[in-house]
């Protein structure tokens, strides 16, 4: 089946995710698809899966013109997508899950389970994994839910499947069987869509390179023909934008605005580290590092043990925000829509949230006082809008995070724990944060930034910590930071043999 | 030259009254209604008379604007009047004092609210369930304590105890009866509360997205605690001004569908009945149009049996409005 993508747009509100991208798909032929973070390739793939349907643009399968209405619909026509992440209902079995919405009905009009059952194991069977199709799935590691995700593409005849990072969990030894499967439907004759940030399995399996970058589609090529140091180059291709940061002065100064000491919870153990004001740094890792309930712990989101001084005073009154907030220390948070913003309020009241909590002491909130606070933060941040008394909903993704930001300016935080900050946001303002970032800095607030984007640490970061399992595996310095060394430490290579070089 | 900004401006005037001021807007088109029906319909008398019928369900409805504007739901508030306005009149045969009853009413009233807000945060129940069962309970103890019977109030204090519903300041033919200055007062109040004051914005933000309130430092389950506290407080207050309406409670029927009133009013006022969103206001026209409608519907003869059903239909349209509202948005 040969399937063509012609003139593909898809916006997300102001944001352009794809930006007009043809995409051929031969019979029989692997194709990695790379970019960084945000480049648009889930997104490319989701419309191609019918998730999303596109603004513009036309799909052809062997020539004929097709509309993909929704998911249903693609894998009818033989396209199967394995999601980034985990799409598995916890509360169903494992052969439940992997029949789910396709599920075989017996004579008796009753769900036929012992067939269903049979096919599972049959699967598994071909891909040497031992899963009990009768477990729920609430109870599998996310090495083995990652394995069920795959299997569930392979149950059913397909003629092109797209996997969006499908190894992050999995070892070395699952890697290869899932790469030899791949290999035998290759020869008859199914293609694949692989995305991977990993390099080497990316040359391993895959035939084709096309490179997305800032929702375009900029390079296509063979593998055989490059070498990591040019397919990196061709993902980060980035202009001179970046150049303003590559010399980027180190504002840190001696003085420790934030130390934490031996915490400790269910998510991570053992971490210690001091920030010092006007210091930037980074802390990443991969899903399940434990860096997501770190960010929390530190803004007293999630309970730990150890002890937390923020400005020379101990923080008593452990996971509760307030208290934290009390001390200075601000978040912004990730998942802005499900963590960040209020998203009846307005403006104003999203604006001033914080410095109520904080700072607020009269009975009656003034409204001039609390139009000057947000003509501040306006000024401040350059943030775009016509009316502030709107909901927060009407501004777009990167206007939203300013206001987000623009709380703590308010609220006189000295300590920011960015968590996440560009997520979902458009080049331009993401430079834009970044430079607000900077200024925070330089006017000596201390920085800690939760990131998993590589080209963002790289920018910002005077330090980056990378965490394994729950542990600070790796400090790198500033010259240390490259993706490799990023890599490198938060897969656990230095620990278990180099499993993934 | 200022006439495309004038076209755009008037346009958004029009959006505006559209949405925001959607509920003056059918307060008024129902007045013009309530007009046609009913050509005395403004006699002073009539007026005020609403204002007393409102007062006790419309009390309640700013307690119930601030439960539903925090994304919760209180249905326990018409066996609450009945359980606290049955034993107030047991306070005050006892007291003879129409001050202890009402401190009475209060503190119960307070007390089953916190309840109520303890289970819901602390005890992480669905706010339906949780009210629910109070109002079983809250039923059940005032059934068993009056066995059925009615609680009247003493003789001693029938004359003094009246005046609280039946009172009124002013002479002549312009009175204004002392329920509807309660609610006027109280509304106002509550209005200040919603629109100026950190708990207000508290109730908001929880009520919109309980996960970033708290990461902006929002003690989210005080906030829900409280609401039911108020709310509670609120029936305490309005079951004193009840029982001197009625002067006889009857432990099984007293209160009988508050719930259903003061969320009507709280719908039809324009709260989202999701959370974040509403304005006091809304709930105040609300609570007097719900009445205006049952006003009209006497007036145009409508057999009385059927009033439940044109309310239940009423809450109906008004949820699909906002509704619709939204997804345009």
């Amino acid at each position: 089946m040969q399937i063509e993508m012609k003139g593909i747009v898809m916006d997300f509100g102001p944001v352009r995710a794809v930006d007009n991208v043809d995409f051929t798909v031969h019979p029989g032929e692997i194709i990695g698809l790379l970019g960084e973070n945000g480049a648009g390739k889930t997104t490319l793939m989701n419309v191609l899966a019918g998730t999303f349907s596109p603004n513009a643009g036309e799909i052809f399968i062997d020539g004929e013109k097709i509309h993909m209405a929704n998911s249903l619909q693609a894998m009818r026509v033989g396209i199967r997508f394995i999601h980034q992440e985990l799409s598995l209902c916890d509360d169903l079995n494992v052969f439940e899950n992997m029949f789910l919405a396709e599920e075989i009905i017996g004579k008796n009009f009753l769900l036929d389970k012992k067939e269903m059952a049979r096919r599972t194991e049959e699967v598994f069977k071909r891909m040497g994994v031992e899963i009990d199709p009768w477990t729920l799935v609430e109870t599998l590691q996310p090495a083995e839910k990652q394995l069920v995700e795959i299997g569930r593409a392979l149950l059913f005849k397909s003629d092109l499947i797209i996997m969006d990072e499908p190894t992050t969990a999995l070892s070395t030894h699952d890697v290869e069987r899932l790469f030899d499967i791949m290999r035998q439907l290759k020869t008859e004759g199914v293609s694949f869509i692989y995305i991977s940030h990993k390099m080497p399995e990316l040359f391993e399996i895959c035939d084709m390179y096309c490179v997305m970058c800032d929702g375009r589609l900029v390079a296509c090529g063979k593998f055989k023909d490059i070498d990591e140091q040019q397919a990196t180059e061709l993902m980060i291709g980035r202009q001179l934008a970046d150049e303003v940061f590559a010399n980027k002065p180190y504002y840190g100064t001696p003085e420790v605005a934030l130390a934490a000491e031996d915490l400790c919870c269910d998510d991570f153990e053992h971490i210690s580290f001091e920030l010092h004001k006007g210091e930037i740094i980074a802390i990443t890792g991969l899903q399940g590092s434990g860096r997501d309930t770190l960010a929390d712990a530190l803004f007293g989101a999630a309970s730990y043990t150890g002890t937390i001084t923020a400005n020379g005073n101990q923080i008593n009154r452990k996971g509760a925000v307030i208290e934290h907030m009390k001390h200075g220390i601000a978040m912004v948070p990730r998942s802005r829509k499900e963590r960040g913003i209020l998203n009846d309020l307005s403006i104003y009241d999203n604006i001033s949230m914080a410095y109520f909590n904080t700072k607020f002491k009269n009975l009656l909130i003034s409204k001039k006082q609390e139009k000057e606070r947000f003509d501040k933060a306006k000024d401040a941040l350059s943030i775009k809008t016509d009316n502030p008394k709107n909901p927060i909903t009407s501004l777009s993704g990167g206007n939203q995070q300013k206001v987000i930001l623009g709380r703590w300016l308010e609220a006189e935080a000295s300590i920011f724990l960015f968590d996440n900050p560009t997520q979902g946001i458009d080049v331009g303002t993401k430079f834009e944060i970044y430079h607000l970032i900077l200024r925070l800095a330089q006017q000596g607030k201390a920085i800690l930034i939760f990131s998993s984007e590589y080209p963002e640490i790289y920018k910002i970061a005077d330090s980056c910590i990378v965490m394994y399992k729950g542990k600070i595996n790796k400090r790198l310095s500033r010259e240390e930071i490259t993706e490799k060394n990023i890599m490198f430490y938060s897969t656990g290579a230095n620990l278990e043999g180099g499993r993934n070089e | 030259m200022n006439n495309p900004l004038q076209g755009i401006s008037v346009k958004s005037m029009l959006k505006k009254l559209l949405t925001e001021y959607s509920c003056w807007l059918s307060f008024i088109l129902l007045l013009i209604l309530a007009l046609l029906v009913n050509p005395s319909f403004f006699r002073w008398s009539n007026v005020t008379n609403m204002f007393v019928q409102a007062a006790t369900t419309g009390i309640i409805a700013l307690g119930m604007s601030m439960v539903i504007s925090a994304g919760q739901i209180d249905i326990s508030v018409g066996a609450q009047v009945a359980l606290i306005s049955g034993l107030g009149i047991v306070v005050l045969n006892k007291t003879n004092s129409i001050l202890l009853m009402l401190l009475f009413s209060l503190v119960i009233g307070s007390i089953i609210g916190t309840l109520n807000g303890l289970l819901v945060a602390k005890g992480r129940m669905p706010a339906m369930i949780a009210t629910l069962a109070m109002l079983s309970i809250c039923r059940s103890i005032i059934n068993q304590i009056g066995q059925g019977g009615p609680f009247t109030v003493s003789e001693k204090n029938f004359d003094s105890f009246r005046q609280i519903a039946a009172g009124s300041i002013g002479g002549g033919s312009f009175k204004i009866p002392y329920p509807m200055i309660m609610f006027i007062v109280m509304s106002l109040l509550f209005g200040l509360i919603m629109s100026r004051t950190k708990f207000g914005k508290h109730i908001y933000a929880v009520g919109s997205n309980s996960v970033s309130a708290k990461l902006t430092g929002v003690n989210v389950d005080k906030v829900k605690i409280l609401v039911f506290t108020v709310t509670g407080l609120l029936c305490g207050f309005s079951a004193w001004i009840y029982a001197s309406r009625v002067m006889a409670v009857a432990a099984a029927s007293a209160g009988n569908l508050y719930e259903m009133e003061a969320i009507a009013a709280v719908a039809i006022g324009g709260t989202s009945m999701t959370g974040g969103r509403g304005k006091i206001i809304g709930t105040f026209l609300g609570a007097l149009m719900f009445k205006i409608i049952n006003n009209i519907l006497t007036m145009a003869n409508v057999p009385t049996f059927l009033n439940g059903g044109i309310s239940g239909i009423i809450i109906i349209l008004a949820v699909l409005l906002q509704n619709i509202q939204g997804r345009k948005k």
